[in-house]
């Protein structure tokens, strides 16, 4: 409670002080450390619309004082990321970016964005990656299930992790989950995923031994998810039943859960920052404490300009939203500080989905 | 001979681009024209209408023709992909295509791929623009493109073949028959257009500094027709009209990296028809049964495909009575049953009755009027009262002036109502008001035809990201189109010699009434003109387009723009004259190299030919 009011106070005193002598102090520091322009702040994916293909990454430094809405374009003209671009992960020097409809990942500095390579084998449909002793670990969708067709069955299992030597940039096997994949994670050797659809599974995978071990049944609609102190926190929030977070003990497999009240039905993202964890519903965010055993109901901000949250993260003590939009054009990000406060309106592209920070 | 010079003659009468004023096809009377109300009931609009010759100086697909020759906007998802049209600044799904009188749109997602369509499948192709759901229904707002093919009741047996080898492996064969006497009259129709499509993008190259190409970009579109008409009697005529169509293309790539997918479509379509004359009173019946159905495969390397389908029944008893030789009525009664299924809406009935009633009065050869009331009957949703009101005036030989008001509609589709998940099925149709002025001016050989438009379209259907992301259409925008289309024409004789002209203009504002914003993806300014000559033996051509920017994105972000392009084509034939004409020909398309693309990454070819050989016999 004392830091949360020392940081109120902190923002009270930041709210009432010019924003520019932040914004020096912030510029001096870039300017000690000249690696490239994105460098001390953060990165937001937008997906791009489906008919132009163009996925596009925005950047904006920690203190606002720099942003590029298009930093891929700006570093490689007339090069395209590719459609959907899904999300982004670092190792070293390097940011990999995934474009999820163009089956392609594109290595870039990160600080300069510079392109160094394209990964074009081996993905089919690529969500999301992880690193973990110089080889990224990407889930593939594979083919989907649709409304019907004779192949769902496929669509449903077929989904795998892809494994790439980032020595060379190049495929190298693929790990079968024998379930739908998405969301992934890596905790000690292992890789944790999860899948919104079509599973109520949590998928682990070991890494030395490129097997998937037996998965643990969590619930259906399983989605974000984050490890702290060898708990797995996961969000899920299937339609027309109750919203939970789902604990897993890494150590025993063992689970509990959070049960949320039907008012939070359809819970959408989760982060957990400093001790808390930080859950969404349509465009409100709530904050319970990770010891805590009930859900809050209260909202620390109701975001009323966000039609549709599609993005979520909380960092740097602060929580960032982003609205769809109408995918057509471009949309918005909005940085809150902890407490509800708006700190920063950004427009970015088209169909903004997440942040990621390159500290 | 007497045939040839009367086909000659039909031929130089198709050959005036602006027919609304010209009424002399009608004084041939071995034509019997497939949609009658369509002559009928436009007086107060404008027409414009492509022959024969038009159709066979333009590549095969019909977004070619229309797209060089009218003020119909096209993007497309590159050379011979999918092809939507917007036009008066209206959406793909509010330009009905008609097909001998039958709205042929599809009913899954509303519109026509204007790539899946040849050409030389008709024997005239018009574009009317302004509103016609009280004629053809839904979807009649923008405008309408009529395919028609027609009957000769006269000795006759004639064959087009139009033969087309070209750049990219291109190749067309577009072949029809006319067999004809007093009393049977039978076309037989076939086309097969296709393409390796691998063209060069224009100064693109990839990271590795590699050309870059059109990649998975091949089509292949085959039509076979075969129409038949039998004149019982002076009174009583038959017609069967009947075609069948496949196109298998692959979709071209964004990024090389893309999967390759490939969508396959088709359509069969059946249209038996009985015209009746007696005197005062008259009967049109048509009883049409209508197939379409595509398959989309996500990863071609695979035999897996998401479907739809659905067929159609649909009968229709049109009553005509001449009430004084001014004044004549028709009543209509329409009956459409579609079955729809599919992968994304599963299996679902549509059932439309409806009523419409048409008075055209004539006060005096030069005063025309058109009323028209239509009430749709249906459980799927709240249909508005439909009328059209028009009226045409010539005050001299130079100036005749056309008026015209009229609410049209458009109705959901089954991907709109059925969709799963999304799909709403308390859906409203969209619903415009429009209103037109017409001025034709005519003076010797010049024909100039300029029209104000305002069309006021609301609830306009859109998907939009509901809660838990789950996309559904509303009726949630409104849109106020207004603008002026000019189109010009002119011919000329000198001797040997004859020149020819034709030239479009369409200024087209057309606005989000809540942001104010012009709809994306609709042009502002956009401009055709063709130039001909020909001697003797020899004919030369020089078609422009050019087509303003557009916007991208619904807020008019400047940032976000597809620049204004200008494409020029020119062609030469020389005609041997064995047989009826044997016509070699050269093309040379995008003779500019333009470097262009109509919608964001989907670029158009360079400068690329064609080869043809037409022979009549």
């Amino acid at each position: 409670m004392k830091i949360s009011k020392l940081l109120l106070i902190a923002f009270g005193i930041s709210l009432f002080a010019s924003c520019s002598n932040d914004d020096d102090n912030d510029n001096n520091n870039n300017n000690n450390d000249p690696k490239g322009n994105y460098e001390n702040g953060f990165f937001i994916l937008n997906e791009g619309s489906d008919t132009s293909g163009k996925g596009t990454v925005s950047f904006s430094s920690n203190d606002f004082s720099f942003f590029a809405k298009d930093a891929y374009t700006a570093a490689n003209a007339g090069d395209l990321l590719g459609k959907f671009v899904q999300n982004i992960f670092f190792d070293g020097d390097k940011a990999y970016i995934i474009a999820g409809g163009a089956d392609v990942i594109n290595v870039v500095n990160r600080y300069t964005f510079k392109l160094i390579a394209k990964i074009d084998t081996g993905l089919v449909n690529p969500r999301y990656g992880v690193v973990k002793d110089g080889k990224a670990y990407v889930t593939n969708a594979n083919t989907y299930a649709e409304w019907g067709g004779a192949w769902d069955a496929d669509g449903n299992t077929d989904d795998y992790v892809a494994v790439i030597d980032l020595a060379t940039n190049k495929f190298e096997s693929k790990i079968n989950v024998n379930t739908t994949a998405n969301r992934i994670i890596e905790k000690n050797g292992k890789l944790y995923i999860t899948d919104p659809n079509s599973t109520d599974k949590l998928s682990v995978v070991n890494i030395a031994t490129k097997t998937v071990e037996t998965p643990i049944i969590i619930g259906s609609s399983a989605d974000t998810m984050e490890e702290k102190d060898g708990v797995l926190y996961i969000l899920r929030g299937p339609f027309g039943s109750r919203s939970e977070i789902v604990k897993v003990k890494l150590s025993d497999k063992t689970t509990s859960t959070i049960a949320f009240p039907e008012a939070l039905d359809g819970a959408g993202h989760m982060d957990i920052y400093k001790d808390k964890i930080y859950y969404t519903v349509s465009n409100s965010v709530y904050g319970i404490t990770t010891t805590a055993t009930e859900a809050s109901t209260t909202p620390i901000v109701t975001a009323t300009s966000v039609a549709n949250l599609y993005g979520f993260a909380v960092n740097n003590d602060r929580i960032y939203l982003s609205d769809s939009g109408d995918y057509k054009s471009d949309s918005k990000a909005y940085i809150y500080n902890l407490t509800g406060t708006l700190q920063k309106e950004l427009t970015v592209g088209i169909g903004p989905n997440g942040f990621y920070f390159n500290d | 001979m007497t045939l040839r010079k009367l086909l000659f003659a039909f031929f130089v009468l198709m050959c005036q681009l602006i027919s609304a004023q010209n009424d002399s096809v009608n004084k041939l009377k071995e034509v019997v024209v497939s949609d009658k109300n369509f002559k009928k009931y436009s007086n107060s609009q404008s027409v414009l209408k492509l022959n024969d010759s038009i159709i066979n100086k333009n590549e095969a697909l019909l977004t070619d023709l229309l797209n060089f020759n009218s003020t119909l906007y096209f993007k497309e998802y590159g050379r011979g992909m999918l092809s939507t049209v917007s036009f008066r600044g209206t959406t793909s799904s509010q330009t009905a295509v008609i097909w001998n009188g039958i709205n042929i749109n599809s009913q899954m997602n509303g519109s026509t791929d204007f790539n899946t369509v040849s050409g030389s499948d008709y024997n005239s192709i018009s574009v009317k623009a302004g509103g016609g759901s009280i004629l053809y229904g839904s979807g009649a707002i923008g405008g309408t493109v009529h395919l028609n093919n027609d009957f000769g009741f006269y000795k006759r047996f004639d064959t087009n073949l139009k033969l087309d080898y070209g750049s990219f492996n291109t190749i067309g064969i577009n072949y029809k028959t006319n067999i004809s006497n007093e009393k049977w009259s039978a076309q037989i129709g076939f086309s097969k257009n296709s393409s390796t499509n691998d063209y060069k993008y224009l100064n693109k190259y990839t990271w590795k500094g590699e050309q870059r190409w059109n990649q998975n970009g091949q089509y292949d579109v085959i039509t076979v027709s075969a129409n038949l008409g039998y004149k019982l009697n002076d009174r009583n005529i038959l017609k069967l009209y009947s075609q069948t169509s496949n196109t298998d293309r692959n979709t071209s790539l964004v990024t090389e990296t893309e999967m390759k997918s490939k969508y396959v479509n088709g359509f069969n379509r059946n249209l038996l028809e009985y015209d009746g004359n007696f005197g005062r009173f008259s009967t049109n019946l048509k009883t049409a049964y209508i197939f379409e159905n595509y398959q989309y495969f996500a990863d071609n390397s695979t035999n897996n495909y998401t479907y739809g389908k659905t067929e159609s029944l649909i009968a229709k008893a049109d009553f005509g009575y001449a009430l004084f030789k001014s004044t004549q009525l028709n009543g209509i009664l329409d009956y459409n049953r579609t079955n729809g299924y599919g992968t994304g809406f599963g299996n679902h009935v549509r059932e439309i009755s409806s009523a419409s009633l048409l008075v055209k009065q004539d006060f005096f050869e030069h005063w025309k009027n058109e009323f028209g009331i239509r009430k749709e009957f249906t459980n799927n949703y709240e249909s508005p009262v439909l009328f059209s009101l028009g009226s045409s005036y010539q005050f001299s030989k130079l100036y005749n002036l056309k008026l015209n008001l009229s609410r049209n509609f458009r109705i959901p589709t089954f991907n709109d109502l059925y969709w799963e998940p999304g799909g709403n099925p308390d859906l409203k149709p969209e619903s415009s008001y429009q209103a037109e002025i017409g001025n034709v001016f005519t003076f010797k050989n010049i024909s100039l035809t300029q029209t104000f438009y305002y069309i006021k379209i609301k609830d306009l259907l859109q998907w939009v990201p509901g809660k838990n992301g789950i996309w559904t259409p509303q009726n949630q925008d409104n849109v106020n189109s207004y603008g002026a289309e000019t189109l010009l024409s002119w011919k000329k004789q000198f001797g040997k010699n004859s020149f020819g002209v034709n030239a479009s203009y369409a200024h087209t504002i057309s606005e989000d009434d809540e942001s104010g914003n012009q709809l994306f993806f609709v042009p502002f300014d956009k401009v055709t003109a063709s130039v001909s000559y020909s001697r003797n033996r020899i004919s030369t051509y020089y078609q422009f387009m050019y087509n303003g920017f557009v916007y991208t994105s619904s807020d008019n972000n400047p940032d976000q723009i597809i620049n204004d392009y200008t494409v020029s084509n020119l062609g030469i034939d020389y005609d041997f004259k064995f047989l009826d004409s044997f016509k070699l020909g050269f093309q040379v398309l995008n003779v500019f190299n333009e470097n262009y693309e109509s919608l964001e990454n989907r670029p158009m070819p360079g400068r690329n030919f064609n080869m043809y050989l037409t022979l009549k016999f």
